[in-house]
């Protein structure tokens, strides 16, 4: 229950649990909504949305367990009678848009007309005549009003749904995918129709469509394995996700305001039978996730349903500081790097960010300033720290052994860690040079650097990396010292890993746009001190600061990042 | 398909009732000289007699046995039953198929000419055909195929149709198979179900059109027929003879079409899945 | 529009094949056409003139093709022949027999296919109850009996032994009857042979409707129905019903054909002074001319009636007639 709204909800769902034979679709569902209020539940296919609005009036076929409250009665307590009383008086449902969904053989004026007379509201003629009105209302030319719907196009059928459900003026109206197959110029349309429909009228719209729900909504709820995993202010909730999952479907959304490459979610949609339903593909598991399911925590009319609080912070350095005799080479810093994104460190040579990056890793002492790793204060570096953050460098030609085979290489923080047999460390070893897209084979895993090429040896720099498999991993300039069409391939190469992997990651950059590629959110730096920071498409969009819109300026505008011929 | 038609048919009531009275009428039929005791042409003048120990029906107007007649008479329905539903089966197959594939012109005439037989009652042109020449059986079961096998050739060419877009068959031509080797080789194994199912609906035809016919006095006159059974016994109907003279034939004949119609109900559902009688969720 | 060609020509073959078989069977006959036409026993009735006479009339001396010019346009004239057997022109017979046979078909195909819809819908909707499984078996095991066979039972049962029903006939004979009296006097004569043919032909459309439900029901739509909170009736009929409906309408055509011959059965078995007893006599006295103009009436008459469903069929559907 929502704790600061004044009046009693219309519709108090709780508890609610829907089964189809063994497989449980909803799975503990508390939601409300208010009068004159419009909340939006966001899934992806198959999450049991439709379910969801089908289960509040009752037409689903499955199990229903726990409670639907409308207006003070308990919609699962009624006969089947007093619901069909219920059914378009009260509660009614503009049908997702499929072939079918209105008979064939009837007008749409009759099918408009129909509840309103079968619902004793009107007789024959004045149903007619108001059936007439609200198709007009809603866009449909009157010369269409005695067509079959067959005969209208898409656009015009999902009209038709919209004025059926408003006949009887229902107190909640459930919406299910208002918009799909609607080209943009109609959803706009009716989008404000929606609006400016009577003020009282409470509405659920089901959708797996960001920007319908954006559009729509000033309340989101976000769906997941069946239970709610966040809920809040649209506006909150999208711009400042709280939870992982919700991170990620905004990340991975088309749309015009993000400027990342469109990542999917690591992992399929799978029930795992205990726990958080998303932790399987999490990027910040951990242990209590597998056993527990986490509650929904509410905070200001915020709730997320997760151990961790939402998305956690995996690195912060608070005021770190470095100063090499008189020079301040870092001055004063203080970042954050939440689990599972990219921050873009970017400046000039000279900025201090590789500086920045070694005090994180431990090459250099800072003179002032702490960092905290996962919530804990890093006093010294154990191994089990490096187990957990590693680094890429610039030149892989310096940074790799001239001495060790790529398999050695690759092998060798298994055996400074002393992590399993050596059988162990070397199949550990070539599953990963697998990863980074490179030949397994005898021959290619015992050459040596100077016989690989440029793009060959960062990979394999970049899979010594991961062989511990890290959770932070700080790739400072990785192709700086690579062509063009291989730093493409090799960016690509570490987006990939970090959706699979789940990786958190600090990219350090004197090119913005490549920043802007791979980045959620940017932190610029100058003379050793953060100049602006925020969202990649903000900074990018809309810089604050003069010297960051010169970097945008001087940066190259095309950057071509297709894949080219094989390495 | 994955479905098995023998499966299907065995698992649904229906079905299995209507095997078991089938499988009944066959082993009478085949069994008529034993378990009858008389030749059922054979008059004498013991007529009209009630049902008694030597003759388990009595006897009809001109002294047979109606007791064999009855027997007998399953020979001539199921005959004729199986022999029109196989050749009707035959032409229905040739030009069901024959049309799907080759299409054009050809197709378009032939279809024509299907949809014209359809709407023309079969009974009244072998009424018409029998006014003029006296049917022998042969001379009817030739008839009746001959006039039944457009319906079947409807549905198999409908079948064929939609077999023909079928990828395994696109692939077949790729390598260069002929017309006539995907005819046998695809597409005829997997008109199995139609075809049972056309086989069946063919023969509860002809079973229907034999007895209908020998009712209003067209047949072979020296051909025991549970139609001229009836017939005969109709006129008698103010006697009390209809108990054992009309009514046995009446049931048999029924109890043979029914049997029919449930092996085709259970058989139809092989064709089309959705219509299986599924139990309430 | 282009249905309605295509099924043009298709009764334009049906049509020529018809008049075809009447006129090629007597002429394949051995022996005289004239014979074979008017039957054995009207050539004795006949003088030389007449014989004569009606050789030049239908250009039996002539080659084939004329003579089937001449009988057309005999038929135009509603020539049938002349019935020796009735001492009257065929047509006349066969008028004077058809109102009784069409009161019969008319009634049963009615009926047969209202209540096969209704029970076709109220079977569709329990699918898989007892209820339903009950009527699938019924029904199905009693379009196993012939209607003759059907009817032979009505009459004993309600005719012979429980004496509610006449026996035979379409009226009470030398009654005297008129107005109300007389009209109760023939519905009473026509509810047994009515029944067993409603009775007989009632399957074919409870199992196309029920078939036509099953599908129905799981179309998107009639959740939509539901959802509208429409009453269990208006869902069955108004929603799936309607749509479950138009096969059935396309297959009555078709229908009346086994309606029209089971009559003729029928009416054998009840004495009914209809087309089928006609049917029986003219055989029975070799009346060629009767039975060729009672072929030709019947197969046209199923013809034009085919031809109007398909005109019908588009206002009922209009998928079909507003066609995209």
């Amino acid at each position: 229950m929502t704790p600061d709204s004044e009046m009693k909800p219309l519709l108090e769902i709780k508890d609610l649990r829907v089964s189809y034979g063994n497989d449980m679709v909803l799975d503990g569902i508390d939601l409300a909504i208010s009068r004159g209020e419009t909340l939006a539940i966001i899934g992806e296919s198959g999450t049991g949305k439709t379910t969801l609005g089908m289960s509040i009036m009752r037409l689903t076929e499955g199990k229903i367990r726990g409670s639907i409250i409308f207006d003070g009665k308990d919609l699962l307590t009624l006969s089947e009678d007093e619901m069909r009383r219920m059914r378009w008086n009260r509660v009614a449902m503009v049908f997702q848009n499929v072939s079918n969904v209105l008979s064939p053989v009837h007008t749409v004026l009759e099918q408009v007309a129909e509840p309103m007379v079968e619902h004793r509201l009107r007789n024959k003629d004045e149903a007619r005549e108001k059936a007439g009105e609200l198709l007009a209302t809603v866009g449909l030319p009157e010369s269409r009003f005695s067509a079959y719907p067959h005969q209208l196009s898409g656009g015009e059928q999902q009209r038709v749904l919209l004025a059926m459900a408003l006949s009887n003026d229902p107190e909640l109206l459930i919406l299910d995918e208002p918009f799909s197959s609607l080209d943009v110029a109609t959803r706009s349309e009716l989008g404000n129709l929606l609006r400016q429909d009577n003020g009282r009228r409470a509405r659920l719209v089901v959708t797996h469509d960001l920007d319908t729900a954006s559009k729509l909504a000033d309340r989101l709820a976000v769906l997941y394995g069946g239970r709610i995993i966040e809920i809040g202010n649209t506006r909150d909730v999208l711009k400042n996700p709280r939870h992982p999952y919700t991170r990620a479907l905004i990340r991975s959304y088309p749309n015009m305001t993000a400027v990342k490459d469109l990542q999917g979610i690591k992992g399929r949609m799978t029930r795992p039978v205990s726990g958080c339903p998303f932790h399987p593909r999490c990027t910040q598991m951990i242990d209590i996730c597998r056993r527990e399911l986490p509650g929904l925590v509410w905070n200001q009319g915020r709730a997320v349903a997760c151990h961790r609080g939402g998305v956690a912070t995996i690195l912060s350095v608070k005021q770190l500081s470095k100063n090499f005799g008189k020079v301040k080479a870092v001055d004063s810093v203080t970042l954050h790097i939440e689990a599972g994104e990219t921050l873009a460190l970017v400046g000039q040579s000279g900025s201090g960010k590789t500086t920045l990056a070694k005090m994180i890793i431990g090459l250099y002492q800072p003179s002032r300033g702490e960092v905290f790793f996962d919530g804990a204060k890093v006093v010294s570096r154990t191994k089990d720290f490096y187990r957990k953050v590693q680094m890429i460098f610039q030149n892989p030609g310096e940074s790799l052994s001239h001495r060790l085979s790529v398999l050695e290489s690759v092998m060798e923080p298994l055996e400074v860690q002393g992590i399993g047999t050596k059988e162990e460390r070397k199949e550990k070893a070539i599953r990963v040079i697998g990863e980074v897209e490179l030949p397994q084979t005898k021959d290619f895993i015992l050459k040596y650097p100077h016989h690989l090429s440029g793009g060959e040896m960062q990979r394999v720099a970049i899979a010594r990396a991961l062989v511990l498999d890290p959770v932070l991993l700080i790739a400072d300039e990785p192709t700086a010292f690579l062509d063009a069409s291989t730093e493409a391939k090799i960016l690509k190469l570490l987006l990939n890993l970090q959706e699979n992997r789940g990786l958190s990651m600090l990219y350090i950059t004197h090119n913005i746009a490549v920043a802007r590629k791979v980045s959620d959110r940017i932190a610029v730096m100058l003379d050793g001190r953060i100049i602006e920071e925020g969202p990649s498409n903000q900074i990018v969009a809309a810089p604050k600061q003069a010297y960051t819109r010169r970097l945008l300026d001087a940066a190259p505008s095309l950057v071509r990042f297709e894949t080219t011929a094989a390495d | 398909m994955h479905i098995d038609l023998k499966k299907e048919i065995k698992e649904s009531n229906p079905g299995q009732i209507g095997v078991a009275i089938l499988v009944l009428m066959i082993v009478l039929a085949m069994l008529a000289p034993v378990l009858g005791r008389y030749d059922p042409l054979q008059q004498s003048t013991t007529t009209l007699l009630s049902p008694s120990r030597g003759h388990w029906l009595g006897t009809n107007h001109v002294g047979q046995d109606i007791w064999s007649q009855l027997l007998y008479g399953a020979r001539t329905s199921l005959a004729v039953g199986f022999s029109v539903g196989v050749l009707g089966l035959l032409l229905s197959i040739l030009f069901g198929v024959s049309t799907a594939l080759i299409g054009g012109v050809y197709d378009r005439v032939v279809m024509r000419i299907v949809d014209a037989f359809i709407i023309i009652p079969m009974v009244i042109v072998v009424i018409l055909v029998a006014a003029y020449i006296k049917p022998s059986l042969l001379l009817l079961i030739i008839l009746l195929s001959v006039l039944s096998w457009p319906s079947g050739a409807r549905a198999i060419r409908a079948q064929t149709l939609s077999l023909k877009q079928s990828g395994h068959i696109s692939a077949s031509r790729a390598f260069g198979a002929g017309e006539l080797y995907i005819a046998w080789r695809h597409i005829l194994p997997d008109l199995v179900p139609i075809l049972l199912v056309e086989f069946i609906y063919g023969v509860r035809r002809a079973v229907f059109m034999e007895a209908g016919l020998a009712f209003l006095g067209i047949g072979d006159p020296m051909v025991v027929s549970w139609g001229t059974m009836m017939h005969d016994a109709l006129r008698f109907s103010y006697l009390d003879v209809w108990r054992w003279w009309l009514v046995p034939p009446g049931v048999a004949l029924s109890l043979t079409i029914i049997g029919l119609t449930f092996i085709s109900h259970a058989a139809e559902a092989v064709v089309d899945p959705r219509l299986r009688d599924e139990a309430v969720a | 529009m282009k249905a309605i060609k295509n099924n043009l020509v298709t009764y334009g073959i049906a049509f020529l094949l018809i008049l075809a078989l009447n006129f090629i069977l007597p002429r394949m006959m051995p022996g005289n056409p004239l014979t074979a036409i008017y039957g054995g026993e009207a050539m004795i009735a006949m003088t030389p003139e007449l014989k004569a006479h009606l050789i030049e009339r239908f250009a039996l001396d002539k080659p084939l093709w004329e003579q089937f010019g001449a009988y057309f346009l005999a038929l135009l004239r509603g020539d049938l022949g002349f019935s020796y057997y009735y001492n009257a022109p065929a047509l006349k017979v066969i008028l004077g027999h058809l109102p009784w046979t069409l009161l019969l078909v008319g009634s049963s195909l009615v009926l047969s296919t209202v209540l096969g819809i209704v029970l076709g819908i109220e079977s569709g909707w329990r699918r898989g109850t007892k209820t339903d499984r009950t009527m699938l078996a019924g029904l199905m095991s009693l379009n196993g009996f012939p209607d003759f066979f059907l009817g032979m039972v009505l009459v004993l049962i309600f005719g012979v032994m429980l004496r509610v029903f006449p026996l035979a006939g379409a009226l009470t004979p030398y009654s005297g009857l008129s107005g109300l009296p007389l009209v109760l006097d023939v519905l009473k004569h026509m509810v047994l042979p009515v029944m067993a043919l409603t009775l007989a032909h009632l399957a074919g459309g409870y199992l196309l409707t029920r078939n036509t439900m099953i599908t129905v029901l799981k179309a998107p739509f009639m959740l939509t129905a539901k959802a509208k909170g429409l009453s269990e009736k208006v869902l069955k009929y108004r929603h799936a019903g309607r749509n479950s409906m138009l096969p059935v309408i396309t297959m009555t055509g078709i229908w009346l054909g086994r309606v029209v011959t089971g009559a003729l059965f029928v009416e054998l078995v009840f004495a009914y002074p209809g087309v089928g007893q006609l049917t029986y006599q003219a055989l029975l006295s070799r009346d060629y001319p009767v039975i060729q103009g009672i072929f030709l009436m019947v197969a046209i008459s199923v013809l034009i009636a085919n031809f109007l469903v398909d005109l019908l069929y588009p206002k009922i559907d209009p998928r079909v007639s507003h066609a995209h």
